[in-house]
């Protein structure tokens, strides 16, 4: 069943006089996901997230948001929308509650109790009747979620939504995602650059580099664990250079020789080293990360 | 979407919850309550009457007045972005239009409720140290003495407006607070400078510049303003120059693209 993405990027340009930030993306976000936007610094993240909230004007193309168009139809298209752009700055004289207050009057119908209900959410607890000015960047950060999403809105925006949060509060943070995800149906739209956080958080990824998407996958692993298609194994021994000569190919790095084989082969190949009277320590397969793949793709191109 | 008085609401909220606004109000309210105390103190002979006092008072407190709701005005748009809140504002169900009319209208509010306590203030401890009738210096024969101070106090407000107007443009084209408060108070206190280099009387011209109709009051005692003109011409460059400041204000905020 094909869903109607929440989010319609088609062929999005933006330009600021000679510079192109962002060109011609086109991209849908499906409901129901954590989707990933990543990219280095300067790639074009942020200048997409503003323009997709109405930020930035778009200099070609359009962006939708459930079905209606942010450039047309700005009102009825940003009201599905709850966003953190860059960091959760707040009314820093005024305590969390009456920044909710603030926000809480500009959209329809949001209760006092549904007030009481995120920041129970957010886990700000007592604290919110404090000043902001009183608060560390984790408890702004979760203020700026709060905000984000007390209108229940159908697409959650999040721009580097880990800068500044302590272990703990990125997997707070994480969990939070989730459950919003699964238990409200809210698509999520996280940017980053920091790979390992989105192969935890995303459901997909899309990659971009200088201002062009260069990929979209997801990072639902498929059952690769079938045997017949050759991975990557590492085997740690004791003489990397006699155990290459010995496998007849392969790569070493340090005390690890690397060798592409299929499940079956990977015992033959430990018997043949241990036959050439070989210590073989360990053997491991040699996932790919995010990040290699990541780095592999982007292939250390410059910015800019 | 909602109710635009909430916007406003909001802005109030955001004005009146910090405690620089009650500190201007505190300034604003022990001014006025101390000049008439001094003007008493040295009015030899009872010459003064309440009104006078009032609009004695008036003369010098209206600076300060329009000092604080300049303040208020410049950072009313400039703070937002400074502070980054303007991107969660911006983000709302709201057009630009409405967010700016509701910080416009606020900035009224605010400078309306500066006036008054001003007037207030000043009526109500004049009023303990002199007394209303006698004959007055500053207010012509024949003339109520209520009636001129109202009319004088509008002269003043008009002012008022019309700096407020240019801070709130400044504000909203350059981001920038200080500059906004900066340039607003030296068009205020160099516009007598100007109006005189530049004046009606001697350059046919001059008589469409801002600066010769601001201060409206002297047409409190004359039919006739700067270069021969009349209230009504007055107004009208007035009411041309606010829509102008206006237009500028809205175009830029609605067109501009907000980054970091």
């Amino acid at each position: 069943m094909q869903l109607e993405p929440v989010v319609r990027l088609e062929g999005v340009t933006k330009k600021v006089s000679s510079r192109t930030l962002v060109e011609n993306v086109t991209l849908d976000i499906p409901p129901g996901q954590v989707f990933g936007f990543l990219g280095p610094n300067g790639a074009g993240k942020t200048t997409t997230i503003r323009m997709m909230v109405g930020l930035t004007s778009i200099s070609q193309g359009d962006i939708k948001i459930c079905g209606y168009s942010i450039k047309e139809h700005f009102e009825k298209a940003v009201a599905n929308v709850g966003a953190i752009v860059e960091n959760p700055e707040m009314y820093k004289f005024l305590s969390g509650y009456q920044n909710l207050r603030h926000f809480a009057r500009m959209m329809k119908g949001i209760t006092d109790e549904r007030i009481e209900e995120v920041v129970r959410l957010v886990g700000l607890g007592n604290r919110i009747h404090d000043k902001v000015r009183t608060y560390s960047l984790g408890m702004r950060q979760r203020l700026g979620v709060a905000q984000a999403i007390l209108h229940r809105p159908k697409l959650l925006i999040l721009d580097e939504p880990t800068n500044g949060l302590d272990p703990q509060g990125i997997r707070e943070l994480r969990d939070y995602l989730r459950h919003l995800c699964q238990e409200e149906g809210t698509t999520v739209f996280v940017s980053s650059h920091l790979l390992s956080e989105m192969e935890l958080m995303c459901d997909s990824v899309a990659i971009i580099q200088n201002g062009r998407l260069i990929d979209v996958r997801s990072l639902k692993y498929g059952s690769g664990a079938s045997g017949a298609e050759a991975a990557e194994t590492g085997f740690t021994v004791d003489d990397p250079e006699r155990a290459l000569a010995v496998a007849g190919s392969g790569s070493r790095q340090g005390s690890m020789i690397t060798l592409k084989l299929t499940r079956d082969e990977i015992p033959e190949m430990n018997a043949k080293l241990v036959q050439a009277g070989i210590k073989v320590y360990g053997i491991h397969t040699v996932t790919r990360s995010l990040e290699d793949q990541f780095l592999e793709m982007t292939g250390g191109d410059p910015i800019g | 979407m909602g109710n635009f008085f909430s916007l406003v609401r909001n802005e109030n909220m955001k004005i009146f919850r910090r405690a620089r606004t009650w500190v201007m109000l505190g300034i604003l309210a022990f001014c006025n309550a101390i000049l008439p105390v001094l003007f008493s103190m040295v009015d030899s002979g009872g010459q003064t009457t309440l009104w006078d006092s009032v609009m004695l008072t008036a003369s010098f407190t209206f600076y300060l007045c329009t000092i604080f709701s300049v303040i208020v005005a410049a950072d009313s748009v400039a703070g937002e972005f400074s502070w980054g809140t303007i991107k969660l504002l911006l983000i709302r169900p709201w057009s630009r239009s409405k967010i700016l009319l509701s910080k416009y209208i606020a900035v009224i509010l605010f400078s309306l409720l500066c006036t008054l306590l001003l007037a207030a203030v000043a009526i109500l401890v004049s009023s303990i140290f002199f007394t209303g009738g006698g004959a007055s210096s500053l207010i012509g024969p024949g003339e109520s003495g209520p009636v001129f101070t109202f009319r004088y106090l509008l002269c003043d407000y008009v002012n008022l407006f019309m700096t407020v107007a240019i801070a709130f443009m400044l504000s909203t084209v350059f981001r920038a607070g200080g500059l906004s408060i900066g340039l607003a108070l030296f068009i205020m206190f160099a516009k007598g400078i100007f109006a005189s280099l530049f004046s009606p009387d001697r350059y046919e011209w001059a008589k469409y510049l801002l600066f010769a109709h601001m201060d409206l009051s002297g047409y409190l005692k004359a039919d006739v303003g700067p270069g021969g003109v009349t209230l009504g011409f007055s107004l009208a460059v007035l009411a041309i120059y606010y829509i102008v400041f206006m237009a500028v204000s809205w175009y830029v905020f609605h067109k501009r693209d907000v980054a970091a």
